[in-house]
């Protein structure tokens, strides 16, 4: 498992409690009963605390699951890679 | 505090048995963020205490505080921002920003800010209330550019400085400091417009923290520490009294030592509000003495008990002052400029908080000052704050003179013209009777602790009494000094709370109240709710003496035994008469 992984699983344990370690990397809004709005803003947070990012207005409707954000960051950091050395 | 943290804390701190405290906040925003980070916060200041903060309606700050006249709460965080004065001050309404409609913009704020004001004088008397002044910026509605103060802003802000400056003086209300807020958190990093605009949550994560943090230290409103101690050369004043002699000594502007002379200003100011300042000094004593009288320093030498200067130990001078005190090592600061001293201190005292006096720093001297204001700072001062020092100079000139005159303690009670009031008046409770069980560690039952609210609420109980004393006698008074708190049922006593002051051992008060209770309530006997704690060795002295031993858990006492027991009380019992 990779840093970013790692480091978004951390976000999500703090931001659902009673997740279990193991169920977070299949967990969406759908399989997730106390993943509301609320919980979705606050997890926007910490992610954005947790990376040093913001993510933008549009960018949230595609913080749906683990799954996407971290397809999200991954695009994220390979954009950023790119600026860098260009 | 990041989020995160904030987080893991209300997650991690356990849940357990204890008493609840029950916090509302009271805002006009979505409190999100702002929520866990109180939260955690309060966890953090009350670590013993079961945390519950609540929440009410979006959008409606007035009616969220009108609500809760009705409802129990321990503490109440009310956060006020522009928009709960006038929707028109937010961002998150469109109703106008023309200039047609300042003036009614203003007097609308004025009605709203009346309308707060008396909510939160009903509210203040059942509880605790930390209330933040708006910390947001006033959107740019103004016509002038935002550089320049208007004439309508300013209007705003005197209607909010006027609400401020009335409901500071209701019971229970404590505000939010601006200028410490603005120490801590940069007025222009506050406002996170992205998340008002999309979530109605209008703060960044740094001053939510920050807010939430100051405003669960206010919840808290920890004791403030009861004496100092501080050194004199290049502490008090600048220079070496044995070197440089009287005329070398200073603490003013001419002599570089502007420093010492706002140090000394503070400790004058601190020791008119009722701290103790005592001196611990290696020095001549005598040479000391003639400092004070010719230099006149701004802390004057009868605001100082006990002067401790000679050659010894800093540690065994301030052995000396905690006695003469009678407090204990926790309540105290020591205050020198060596290092060496301040470790020697520590090392002796490890409760006492020792800190440096900076030498030629200038910046971190006044530092220096608002960490002592901090360690300090209290509400208000009270009639025992300003006898206080006398009491205990009368105390100690009381023993000299029974020990000069080798009279024994009997004779010394028995000529000593006390006299003991007694108030039963509880429905509007002295706040000295809460702030007495608050503060009271050595005679004190079970060190139980009440908020203003769970206080309020006990006595609300038809069944319970409230019992404050006062005593005085030809060495002067001491003030309000003990409070016993109970329930009658019967012919029985409960007794659940009773405290009283180091200031007033050994002259046969509490003997005095426990058989004037009986008397009062025609009981036959009394139940106790003794906790044994690490610091209430005296009360369980007091007990030992009427049942043969310490107790060990809640007990009873006939009023037979207190009478065949309790040594004879020469003092005058009265009894105060209802107000």
């Amino acid at each position: 498992m990779n840093d970013v992984q790692e480091r978004l699983i951390k976000c999500f344990l703090a931001v659902f409690p009673q997740m279990g370690r193991q169920e977070v990397s299949s967990a969406s809004m759908e399989t997730v009963e106390a993943w509301d709005s609320v919980a979705t803003i606050t997890l926007v947070t910490v992610i954005e605390e947790e990376f040093g990012i913001q993510f933008g207005t549009d960018a949230l409707e595609r913080l749906v699951s683990f799954h996407s954000i971290i397809e999200y960051l991954q695009e994220l950091t390979k954009a950023r890679e790119a600026g860098g050395s260009a | 505090m990041k989020l995160i943290e904030a987080l893991e804390a209300v997650k991690r701190t356990p849940q357990h048995q204890s008493a609840v405290l029950q916090v509302h906040l009271a805002c006009g925003f979505t409190p999100l963020h702002f929520l866990t980070f109180l939260d955690a916060h309060l966890r953090h200041q009350f670590p013993d205490r079961k945390v519950v903060v609540r929440t009410g309606l979006f959008g409606d700050l007035a009616g969220n505080l009108e609500r809760l006249e009705n409802e129990p709460f321990s503490a109440v965080a009310a956060v006020m921002e522009w928009p709960d004065l006038d929707p028109r001050l937010g961002i998150r309404r469109l109703g106008g920003w023309g200039p047609g409609q300042l003036h009614d913009l203003i007097g609308n704020v004025r009605d709203q800010a009346a309308r707060i004001s008396d909510i939160l004088e009903r509210i203040g008397r059942k509880g605790a209330v930390a209330l933040a002044l708006p910390t947001l910026p006033l959107p740019p509605l103004a016509l002038t550019p935002t550089w320049q103060s208007s004439s309508f802003e300013n209007h705003l802000r005197e209607a909010v400085a006027s609400f401020a400056a009335q409901v500071s003086g209701f019971q229970g209300v404590r505000i939010v400091s601006s200028q410490r807020l603005d120490q801590l958190s940069p007025p222009s990093a506050r406002f996170d417009v992205k998340s008002e605009v999309n979530t109605g949550f209008p703060y960044s994560i740094s001053h939510a923290d920050v807010l939430a943090g100051l405003m669960a230290r206010i919840i808290r409103n920890r004791l403030p520490k009861k004496g100092l101690i501080t050194d004199l050369d290049d502490t008090l004043w600048k220079g070496i009294l044995g070197e440089d002699n009287v005329e070398g000594i200073a603490w003013d502007l001419d002599h570089y030592a502007q420093a010492h002379g706002l140090y000394q200003q503070l400790l004058a100011s601190l020791a008119e509000a009722g701290i103790l300042i005592a001196i611990a000094s290696k020095n001549d004593p005598a040479l000391v003495e003639e400092a004070f009288q010719r230099a006149k320093p701004i802390l004057p030498r009868e605001r100082i008990f006990p002067l401790e200067a000679g050659w010894g130990a800093k540690s065994e001078s301030v052995s000396r002052i905690l006695q003469a005190w009678n407090i204990g090592a926790d309540s105290v600061v020591f205050v020198d400029d060596n290092p060496l001293d301040l470790a020697e201190v520590k090392a002796a005292h490890p409760e006492i908080q020792c800190l440096a006096f900076p030498r030629d720093d200038e910046s971190s001297a006044y530092q220096l000052l608002q960490d002592l204001r901090d360690l300090f700072g209290k509400q208000s001062i009270s009639g025992e704050d300003a006898i206080r020092l006398e009491s205990l100079r009368a105390s100690r000139v009381a023993a000299e003179a029974t020990r000069s005159q080798g009279t024994s303690p009997e004779h010394f009670l028995q000529q000593a013209e006390g006299k003991l009031t007694l108030s039963f008046a509880k429905d509007s409770p002295d706040p000295r009777a809460l702030e007495l069980i608050n503060k009271t560690n050595q005679f004190n039952l079970n060190g139980k602790r009440h908020t203003e609210a769970s206080w309020n609420e006990y006595l609300s109980d038809i069944k319970a009494f409230l019992l404050l004393a006062s005593y005085e006698d030809k060495f002067g008074p001491l003030g309000k000094i003990a409070v016993v708190a109970g329930r009658q049922e019967e012919t029985r006593l409960w007794i659940d709370r009773w405290v009283m002051s180091c200031r007033a051992f050994s002259r046969r008060i509490e003997h005095g109240c426990l058989l004037y209770l009986f008397r009062k309530f025609n009981a036959e006997e009394a139940t106790f709710d003794f906790v044994a704690t690490t610091r209430n060795g005296p009360l369980q002295d007091f007990f030992a003496g009427l049942m043969g031993k310490p107790p060990s858990g809640a007990f009873s006492i006939s009023r037979w035994l207190a009478e065949e027991k309790c040594p004879k009380v020469y003092a005058q019992i009265q009894e105060h008469p209802r107000e």
